[in-house]
């Protein structure tokens, strides 16, 4: 028999993701922007906080470039459009593009610190979700009488929207009130109470669907398993913990992947009980200078941001603890083995086809988490 | 361990040069008592009797093969030693201690005796080397180094010392229920139980599970095998126990089993395997 | 809720004494009023507002989904089988479709596009319809601005995700059916039309029950360009009268359960009933 180590270490397969990805322009250019995305919002961040209290930098919420010299670029080519006449529509859409940047300018502190309440809100609801989904799905699989209390509860939440269980914690229990009389919220480090009742409401509506993700990789995990864990004398708590649950936990990444998505993305939700998060700041904005086009579409880039990121971070954690031979990491490990099991690889052998024809290594784990996003989702 | 290659021995179906060892720290009965005694028992499945008081007795350094037609209930009789499946009635002794008793721990049963899967079931996000160690880390409390040896030693047993890394969908099957009674013999069984242990696997892959088999079989360990494998049964059992619809039906040596059976029933069967 | 632009109020009006007047003679105000307390009457004695909602919240789950199924199929058959530059448009769509908060996609489909020249059409083709069927008891409704533009955001996005769907189902059907479908002489598409489709649509089931019910409890959040659908409805009363915030949510959260859970039964019993014999759906 062969050594059939994986022939690339850690850092050997972190240089052959990224390799094929800079030989691509489209993807040099994603990776290009992913790093201005998150280059701006750390900066902005740290000088916010930090820099600003120090006294250095631009202060808080100040703009690092000024929009002037674009709006005046904006005007000049407005100007132009009526001097020069016959190409006239790309000096008007440069002068649009102009007038975008100007506003982007003004308005990306605001987007910045939305963008951190986002974020902090998506992040903390998730695994606070997560921490009640686990045992929730255990006792659901394995609960015995109690699994009827779990699925009661699953069930609830998953068929009432979002939003109205954002209404019932907000409007119609006396949480506001139990909260505001309490010192400590509000000041220092601890958020307004709109935030925590929101991270409640998160909390709660994912706890329900990762549940839900984790009971169905939970049945997936050959019963097999359990028996042999109790044959070597393992308790069944045991068994579950040490054997079904590592595994459980993997099989479960790409659902769990589209659940933190869709928090990002309904975590916008949270501005309608007067959570300062990218929607409402964006929204305030917009209803006082009504400039809808540009400032939602600017928006909507800050949140294919968010979720881009996730879903990438994600197809990365997943192929670093993808289980080797069992072909989640999508045949990285083609030609090492003799053809021992590829029950995992037949499955995403269509996908890995399209990773090649398609554009590159970012592309393929989306629509991977994409497939997942409908079979089970939200 | 004789000069003769034991593995050999099974694969050719030649008689196993058995080595009498007293087992290691056992010392909790005397040669007269049997090592491990079943006595009447009974299980059914809703309305499907499936054992219909069952007795055995297996002497330490014994190796008995359970035959029989499927749906007799070997498996089923396997399962009720090590208390995966509970029984409706009758007793399991091993040594001194009654398996079956109420306040008998059946997590502590199960250390004592080690069980071969069907489906092999490795547990699928460890590598070979990690499947030794997870029972004897988190039920044994062993330290990562002193579990780390064992589990080496025993992969070293069944010749998969160069695989530890592997994770089981690198493995062969074969290489796989290696790992399998590797993860068994490390707990220290007084007692192995195999559950047809070849029959998911090609013959090719099976010889070297069986050679495995023989091997242990040479050292003394004291097993109780379901089988399909006759070349087994006949090179490497001291005893045979023909069942038949949750009954014993025949008990004997292999010889006078294989050869002269006295009851139909058994002969008709095993008539039946050598037609295959 | 001030920092929502309600630019326009929709089709539906607020309560009418009309709406109040309607009592079916089962129980009334009074008796619920003694057994369960004010608050409780007063969500009664909505009902009928709080249940026009709902009805409101079905058409736009409908119009939502038919819409998605409408774009998504096709584009779910050119992610699958198309080529170069119409898949490439597809994926990218999806991508940015599925990135974007709902939220957001519905404030741009309001505030954004020029919905007028939709409204115009649709409005047209209902009175067409109107005027084909004579005189109905099912009076066309004018159709509001609001409601034309969730319908398309919330289409558009559950395009997206009933694409993926369906690139899924037709993916997850056997190469061996085209080949064997292409041996009896049939053509590439009519391989796919005749022997593929079939197949993956009753696989898109499980998928398409999941739809269903996210379009259903999204339709909640056309609350942020004021269309009157249930959530909105329960707002409107709660502001009203304070004291019934709790009541008034939880009947509105019972009517989205009562929804859900019985689309999913429904779905699960359609699933069941075309599904191929021998085969686990």
């Amino acid at each position: 028999m062969t050594e059939r180590e994986p022939a690339d270490g850690p850092t050997a397969s972190t240089l052959g993701r990224l390799r094929p990805s800079s030989s691509r322009p489209g993807s040099l250019l994603a990776v290009l922007a992913g790093i201005a995305f998150w280059g701006w919002l750390l900066t902005r961040w740290v000088t916010d906080w930090v820099l600003a209290r120090a006294g250095l930098g631009p202060g808080a919420g100040e703009n690092y470039l000024s929009p002037e010299p674009f709006e005046a670029l904006a005007e000049t080519f407005e100007e132009t459009v009526a001097a020069i006449g016959p190409v006239r529509l790309p000096m008007n859409w440069l002068a649009t593009l102009f007038d975008g940047v100007a506003l982007a300018i003004d308005i990306a502190p605001i987007l910045a610190d939305g963008a951190w309440h986002t974020v902090v809100l998506t992040v903390v609801s998730i695994l606070l979700g997560l921490v009640i989904a686990v045992p929730l799905a255990v006792l659901r699989v394995y609960g015995g009488p109690l699994r009827w209390l779990a699925l009661a509860y699953t069930e609830l939440i998953r068929g009432t929207p979002l939003l109205a269980q954002l209404f019932v914690l907000y409007y119609g229990l006396p949480l506001a009130v139990w909260l505001n009389d309490i010192d400590a919220v509000g000041r220092g480090f601890v958020p307004e109470y709109a935030f925590l009742i929101a991270i409640l409401g998160f909390t709660i509506n994912g706890s329900a669907y990762q549940a839900e993700y984790i009971r169905g990789a939970l049945e997936s995990v050959d019963e097999g398993q359990l028996t042999a864990a109790r044959a070597i004398g393992m308790t069944r708590l045991e068994g579950i913990r040490y054997v079904v649950l590592p595994q459980t936990l993997r099989y479960g990444i790409p659902a769990w992947t589209n659940e933190f998505v869709y928090l990002i993305k309904y975590s916008s939700l949270a501005g309608f009980i007067t959570v300062p998060e990218l929607y409402y700041r964006a929204s305030r904005v917009a209803s006082s200078t009504f400039e809808y086009t540009p400032i939602f579409t600017l928006l909507a880039l800050v949140y294919l941001g968010l979720v881009l990121t996730a879903t990438n971070a994600m197809g990365r954690l997943e192929r670093r603890v993808a289980i080797p031979g069992l072909g989640q990491a999508g045949g990285r490990q083609q030609g090492t083995s003799a053809g021992v099991n590829t029950e995992g690889e037949t499955a995403l052998a269509p996908e890995a086809v399209e990773g090649g024809s398609g554009s590159g290594s970012r592309s393929k784990s989306e629509s991977e988490t994409d497939t997942e996003t409908d079979t089970r989702t939200k | 361990m004789s000069e003769r290659n034991p593995a050999d021995d099974t694969a050719t179906g030649g008689r196993i040069e058995r080595e009498r060892t007293t087992g290691d720290a056992v010392g909790t009965t005397d040669a007269e008592t049997p090592l491990l005694r079943v006595e009447d028992l009974w299980k059914s499945y809703g309305d499907e009797e499936v054992l219909r008081g069952v007795s055995l007795e297996v002497d330490r350094g014994d190796v008995e093969v359970l035959v029989g037609p499927s749906g007799s209930g070997k498996s089923t009789l396997l399962r009720c030693l090590n208390r995966l499946t509970e029984v409706d009635s009758g007793h399991i002794y091993l040594g001194e201690t009654e398996v079956t008793g109420p306040d008998t721990d059946p997590n502590a049963v199960r250390q004592q005796i080690g069980m071969v899967f069907q489906d092999i079931n490795l547990f699928a996000h460890l590598t070979a080397r990690q499947n030794i160690t997870l029972g004897l880390r988190k039920v044994r409390g062993q330290s990562k180094t002193e579990a780390r040896r064992r589990a080496d030693s025993e992969l070293d047993r069944v010749g998969l010392l160069e695989q530890a890394d592997s994770y089981p969908a690198q493995l062969s099957g074969g290489q796989k229920q290696r790992v399998g009674i590797a993860r068994a013999l490390a707990m220290d069984p007084e007692v192995m139980l195999f559950d047809e242990p070849t029959s998911a696997l090609d013959p090719e892959l099976s010889n070297e599970v069986l050679e495995v088999m023989g091997q242990l079989v040479a050292e003394g360990m004291t097993m109780v095998v379901v089988t399909h494998e006759m070349r087994f049964a006949r090179g490497g059992a001291t005893g045979i126990t023909f069942l038949d619809e949750g009954k014993v039906i025949e008990r004997g040596p292999p010889d006078r089993i294989f050869d002269d059976p006295e009851r139909e029933r058994t002969a008709r069967f095993f008539q039946s395997i050598r037609h295959e | 809720m001030d920092f929502v632009p309600v630019l326009a109020e929709t089709a539906t009006a607020l309560p009418t004494e009309e709406v109040f007047l309607v009592t079916d003679g089962l129980l009334t105000e009074e008796q619920v009023a003694d057994s369960l307390g004010e608050d409780w009457a007063f969500v009664y004695r909505n009902r009928w507002y709080l249940l026009g909602g709902t009805v409101i919240t079905i058409a736009l789950t409908i119009t939502s989904l038919l819409l998605g199924f409408l774009a998504g199929f096709p584009a779910g058959v050119i992610e699958a089988y198309g080529g170069g530059y119409s898949r490439a448009f597809v994926r990218k769509s999806g991508v940015l479709l599925r990135g974007t908060p709902i939220l957001v996609i519905m404030i741009f489909t309001f505030f954004v596009l020029p919905i007028g020249y939709v409204l115009g059409p649709v409005q047209a083709l209902l009175d067409g319809i109107d005027y084909l069927l004579g005189p109905t008891p099912f009076t066309v409704p004018d159709v509001g601005e609001a409601f034309v533009a969730a319908t398309l955001a919330l289409g558009l996005r559950s395009a997206a995700y009933q694409s993926q769907i369906f690139r899924g189902a037709l993916g997850s059907v056997d190469e061996g059916q085209m080949e064997a479908a292409r041996s009896i002489g049939m053509s590439r598409l009519e391989a796919i039309r005749h022997v593929i489709v079939p197949q993956a649509l009753r696989r898109s089931v499980p998928g398409f029950q999941n739809e269903f019910t996210i379009v259903l409890k999204d339709t909640s959040i056309a609350f942020a360009i004021g269309l009157g659908e249930l959530l909105k409805r329960s707002n409107d009363l709660f502001t009203q009268q304070t004291t019934a915030i709790l009541e008034v949510i939880l009947f509105a959260s019972l009517l989205y359960f009562v929804l859900t859970f019985s689309t999913n039964r429904t779905l699960d019993y359609v699933s069941n009933y075309y599904a191929v014999p021998g085969e686990s759906s």
